[in-house]
C-alpha cells in the first residue's frame, strides 16, 4: 500500500508542476465546448436564396415577398439569369427559385404550374433544407393567396411533436456529445504520454529495479489520471449546465457514474498506447489517431451510426464512446432511462476490463532492448 | 563467497551479439570496475545481473539468486543507478529520496545521505534544476538508500567534472560497509585503476579480470596497458586531416572573446571572459559543471545573445554578421544532435546542403567525406543504430563539411571509449596542424594535455590562462587533474 500511495503522490506532484497536464484536462475542454457551442451548428437557418420572376401578373409579386418575409430563407431578387447562376457557382447563393412566364397563367386554368429549384448538391444538407423550405413558402403562398380556391385541399394535416428537444437545437446533444470527445481526449492524450515518458528518461529502469510490483505500476498510472479526468469531466459538466445553459433532466450521480466507467476505458486505451510504444511522440500521434477521430467520427455524435456501412456499424461496438455517447445525450435530455443506462454500463465496464487486463499483461518488468 | 557468479552467458538482440559466452565471478566486499569500448557490452551485463533482461543462455547467480525467476526477490538487496540516474525531474530532492524510500520500503533517514552530498541546503530545488554533479549525487543516494549489499552503477560519471567524480568515488567508498560489493562502469580508466578488481570486456567477453595495480602501476600505464589488451591503436596519418584544405588569412585572432558577458537576472553566467586563439591553436575550455563553459560556448557560436560584449570569428562580429561569421565555423554539439532517422549518407547530405554547399559540389564533397572517415559500409545505416564511437565521428564529419577553418567541440569526448578518444584527438591535433583553430571542452583531464592553451573556468569567469605546463606549475601538481582541483580550490578560497 505504502509503494501505491507514493506512486500516486508522485504522479500527482507530477501533475501539478507539469503546466501541459493542467492544460490538456481543463483549458482544451474548455475551448473545445466554445467550438461545440459557438463554432459548430447542424440546423440552418436562413439560407441564402436567389429568386428571378420572369412572370409578368403582379400577383405572382406576393409570391416573391412572401420568400422575402420567411425567416428560414434570405432571398435576393436577380432578373439576369446569368448572374443567379454565378451566385450558385460562387456559393454566394445555396439555390435559387425561378418562377416561369407562364406559371400564373397555368394556375388560373388550374393547370399542374411548374416552378424551378435550383440547389446545390455539393452540400447535401443545405440542398435538403433549400427545397423544403421553397415548397413550404410556395404552399403557403398558395392556401392563402387568392387562388386557394384551386388548390388542392390537404386532407391529412400532421401534427408534429418534437419530444426532449422542443426546439430542435442542435446544441443540446451536440454539447453533452462533445464532453465523451473530451473525456476520450483526457484519458487517452494525458496518459499516452506518462508511462513513455518514465521509459524516455529512465526513471522506469530505476524503478523497476525496487520492489515495485507490475499492479503497483499500474494502479499508480489508473489512479491519478482517474481522479483528474473526473475532476475535468466534473468542470465540464458544470460549465455546460451553467454557462451554457444546456437543460439537465438526468440524475447527476448516474452521470458522474457512468462517466466514471468511461473514462476507465479511455486510460485504458492511453496506458495501452503507452506502454506498448514507449515513446512520447509515436504515443501522441497513435492516441490522436485511434482514440480521437474514432470517438468523433464512429461514435455517432456526428454521423448516425444506423446509416453507417454495416462494417463500421459492427466496428462501433468495439468503441466505447459510442456506448457512452448514446447515454450521455439521452440523460441530459430524456432523463434517466435506466434501461438504456444499464446496457451501455454493461458495455463500458466489459471493454474497461479488457483494457485493463491488456494494459496489465502489456506492461513489461524487464528491458526488452 | 563471490556476489555474482557467471557461467557461460549469452545474449543477442537480433543478429548481433552483446554478450558472447561470458564467466565472470565478482567477488564479495569489493569494488569491480567494469571496462570496454562502447558496444563492448557492460550495460547489457548489467541488466542481466540484476534481472532487468533476460539471458539467451547460460547461468547467473547475483546473491544467490537467479535474476531470470527470483527478481522480486532480488530487488530490495540490490542498488542500481542507470546510465541516466533515474531520477524525476520534476521532483524536488526530498520528494525523490521520499519516493525511492517508499518504493524500496525503508525508513526516511536522510541526515547521513544529504550530509555526504552537500544537498542540505537544496532539498527544496527541483531535480531538474541541478546541476550534472549534483543530480548524479543525488541519483547515487537513491540508489544507496537502505543500504544494499551489492551497489551497481552504470557509468555513473559520465559528463562530470574531475571534483564532482573525486566527491562520489569518496561518497561511495565512505558511505558502503566492507561486505558491500559494487559494481561500477566507466569509461574513466583513472578510475578504474583505483579499483579492488578491473575486468575489462571486448565483444561479449572478458579479455582481463584481476587487480588493476598488477596491470600497470599507474593510471597512464594502466590506459596503454588496456588498449594494448582492447588490440591496441596505432596512431596513423589522419586521413581527415590530409584531405582538409587549408584556408590563408591575414586576421591575428581567428577566434576572438571580447569582454563577452551573460547575465540572468543578477547572476552572471559568464562575466568579463575575453581571449584571442591564433590560428591552428587549440584551445581548451576546462571547469566544473555548470561553470559557464556551454554558455560561452553559445554565445561564441551566436547561439545566445550576450549581455555585452562580443565575438569574432575570423575577424567577423558574431552580433553583426552571424550568418557571415558562422559560415566559418564547425560545430559539434554536447549531446548527438543529428537525425537519428537519416541514414549517414542523408545527414551528410542534410548538412552539406544546411552549410550552403551548392549543389553541384554537394555530391562530390559528400561522397569524398564518407571515403576519408571510412563511412562506405555504414552509409545506409540510420544514425540513431549507430555505435556512440561512430555517431560521434559522424557528428565530426558533419562539422567538417563545409572545410571550415574553424572548429567548435563542446564535450566531444563525453561516454566515448579510450581508443575512440586516441583516435579522435590524433585527427583534432593534425586539424590544427592544417591551421584549423580549435576550441574545445572536456572533463577528460588527460585530453588538456592535448591544448596548446586552457583557460579554467569557475563561477562565471576565467581563473587561469596557459599552456597546461604553465597551470601545472602555477597549482605545483604533477598532473592536471591534480591542477585543476588545487586551482578551483585556490580560487574558491579567495
Amino acid at each position: 500500500m505504502k509503494i501505491l500511495q507514493a506512486l500516486i503522490k508522485k504522479e500527482f506532484l507530477q501533475i501539478i508542476r507539469d503546466p501541459s497536464s493542467i492544460i490538456i484536462a481543463f483549458v482544451l475542454p474548455l475551448i473545445s465546448i466554445l467550438i461545440y457551442m459557438y463554432g459548430i451548428n447542424l440546423d440552418t437557418v436562413r439560407v441564402k436564396i436567389g429568386i428571378k420572376n420572369d412572370d409578368a401578373n403582379p400577383e405572382i409579386s406576393t409570391l416573391v415577398k412572401s420568400f422575402g418575409h420567411s425567416k428560414y430563407v434570405n432571398s435576393v431578387v436577380y432578373d439576369n439569369e446569368n448572374d443567379l447562376a454565378k451566385g450558385i457557382v460562387r456559393s454566394k447563393l445555396k439555390g435559387a427559385v425561378i418562377i416561369p412566364n407562364d406559371f400564373s397563367n397555368k394556375i388560373s386554368k388550374g393547370q399542374n404550374a411548374d416552378l424551378i429549384v435550383i440547389t446545390d448538391g455539393s452540400e447535401v444538407n443545405t440542398a435538403n433544407y433549400v427545397q423544403n423550405y421553397s415548397m413550404q413558402i410556395v404552399n403557403q403562398w398558395l392556401m392563402t393567396g387568392r387562388y386557394a380556391r384551386l388548390a388542392k385541399p390537404q386532407i391529412i394535416t400532421p401534427e408534429i411533436r418534437v419530444w426532449y428537444n422542443q426546439d430542435l437545437n442542435s446544441h443540446y446533444f451536440i454539447l453533452p456529445g462533445s464532453l465523451a470527445i473530451t473525456m476520450t481526449l483526457i484519458g487517452i492524450l494525458l496518459t499516452a504520454l506518462v508511462v513513455a515518458r518514465e521509459w524516455e528518461r529512465g526513471t522506469m529502469e530505476a524503478m523497476l529495479s525496487t520492489s515495485v510490483k507490475k499492479i503497483h505500476i499500474v494502479l499508480g498510472k489508473y489512479i491519478p489520471y482517474f481522479v483528474l479526468g473526473m475532476l475535468s469531466m466534473g468542470f465540464n459538466v458544470f460549465m455546460c449546465i451553467t454557462v451554457f445553459k444546456i437543460p439537465f433532466r438526468g440524475n447527476l450521480f448516474v452521470l458522474f457514474a457512468v462517466s466514471g466507467l468511461f473514462l476507465f476505458t479511455s486510460l485504458g486505451i492511453g496506458l495501452l498506447i503507452s506502454s506498448k510504444l514507449k515513446n512520447q511522440f509515436l504515443a501522441s500521434q497513435v492516441s490522436l489517431g485511434i482514440g480521437f477521430l474514432p470517438a468523433l467520427l464512429l461514435s455517432g455524435l456526428m454521423f448516425p451510426i444506423n446509416s453507417m456501412p454495416v462494417f463500421f456499424q459492427h466496428l462501433t461496438r468495439i468503441l466505447p464512446p459510442r456506448y457512452f455517447i448514446t447515454f450521455i445525450e439521452s440523460e441530459f435530455m430524456a432523463g434517466t432511462v435506466w434501461e438504456i443506462v444499464i446496457i451501455n454500463s454493461i458495455f463500458l465496464t466489459i471493454l474497461g476490463l479488457i483494457l485493463f487486463a491488456a494494459v496489465y499483461n502489456n506492461t513489461d518488468m524487464r528491458l526488452i532492448k | 563467497m563471490n556476489t555474482v557468479e557467471i557461467k557461460n552467458l549469452t545474449k543477442n538482440f537480433h543478429s548481433t551479439t552483446a554478450i558472447n559466452n561470458l564467466s565472470l565471478g565478482i567477488e564479495k566486499g569489493k569494488i569491480t570496475g567494469l571496462i570496454g569500448a562502447d558496444g563492448a557490452g557492460k550495460t547489457t551485463l548489467i541488466r542481466l545481473v540484476t534481472g532487468l533482461l533476460l539471458p539467451d543462455s547460460g547461468e547467473i547467480s547475483t546473491l544467490g539468486f537467479n535474476p531470470s525467476v527470483q527478481k522480486s526477490l532480488l530487488n530490495p538487496k540490490i542498488g542500481y543507478m542507470p546510465q541516466k540516474f533515474g531520477l524525476y525531474e520534476d521532483l524536488t530532492v526530498i520528494e525523490n529520496l521520499k519516493l525511492y524510500a517508499d518504493l524500496k520500503e525503508v525508513p526516511y533517514d536522510f541526515d547521513k545521505l544529504l550530509e555526504f552530498t552537500n544537498l542540505k541546503p537544496f532539498q527544496e530545488r527541483l531535480a531538474g534544476t541541478l546541476s550534472g554533479g549534483m543530480k548524479q549525487k543525488l541519483g547515487l543516494a537513491c540508489t544507496l538508500l537502505g543500504s544494499p549489499e551489492f551497489l551497481v552503477l552504470d557509468e555513473p560519471s559520465v559528463g562530470v567534472d574531475p571534483i564532482s567524480r573525486r566527491d562520489l568515488m569518496k561518497m561511495v567508498r565512505d558511505l558502503i560497509t566492507p561486505e558491500t560489493t559494487v559494481l561500477w562502469s566507466t569509461a574513466y580508466l583513472d578510475e578504474a585503476h583505483s579499483f579492488d578488481t578491473a575486468v575489462v570486456l571486448d565483444k561479449g567477453q572478458v579479455i582481463y579480470n584481476g587487480n588493476p595495480h598488477e596491470l600497470a602501476e599507474t593510471p597512464q600505464e594502466f590506459e596503454n596497458k588496456v588498449i594494448e589488451l582492447m588490440g591496441g591503436y596505432k596512431k596513423e596519418k589522419s586521413l581527415i586531416a590530409e584531405n582538409y584544405v587549408p584556408h590563408k588569412t591575414d586576421v591575428e585572432c581567428t577566434v576572438e572573446a571580447d569582454k563577452l558577458e551573460k547575465k540572468y537576472g543578477n547572476f552572471y553566467a559568464v562575466k568579463n571572459n575575453t581571449f584571442c586563439i591564433r590560428r591552428g591553436e587549440i584551445f581548451g575550455l576546462l571547469g566544473p559543471n555548470g561553470a559557464g563553459k556551454s554558455t560561452s560556448f553559445k554565445m561564441m557560436c551566436g547561439l545566445a545573445k550576450p549581455t555585452s560584449g562580443t565575438a569574432r570569428l575570423m575577424g567577423i562580429d558574431i552580433i553583426q554578421n552571424p550568418e557571415k561569421a558562422r559560415s566559418n565555423l564547425g560545430y559539434m554539439a554536447q549531446k548527438f544532435s543529428l537525425y537519428g532517422s537519416l541514414t549517414v549518407r542523408q545527414n551528410l547530405e542534410f548538412f552539406a546542403a544546411a552549410y550552403g554547399i551548392k549543389l553541384s559540389e554537394r555530391k562530390k564533397r559528400v561522397e569524398e567525406i564518407i571515403n576519408v572517415f571510412g563511412f562506405s559500409d555504414i552509409q545506409e545505416q540510420k544514425s540513431e543504430d549507430l555505435p556512440l564511437g561512430f555517431k560521434q565521428r559522424l557528428s565530426m564529419a558533419c562539422a567538417l563539411i563545409h572545410n571550415p577553418p574553424i572548429l567548435f567541440l563542446d564535450e566531444p569526448t563525453s561516454g566515448v571509449d579510450v581508443i575512440t578518444r586516441r583516435d579522435f584527438w590524433n585527427h583534432i591535433t593534425s586539424l590544427a596542424k592544417k591551421g584549423v583553430t580549435i576550441l574545445v571542452t572536456t572533463h577528460f583531464m588527460d585530453e588538456a594535455e592535448y591544448c596548446d592553451r586552457i583557460s579554467l573556468f569557475y563561477k562565471g569567469e576565467a581563473i587561469a590562462v596557459g599552456t597546461p605546463a604553465e597551470l601545472k606549475q602555477k597549482a605545483d601538481a604533477g598532473n592536471m587533474e591534480d591542477t585543476f582541483i588545487k586551482l578551483i580550490k585556490e580560487s574558491e578560497k579567495e
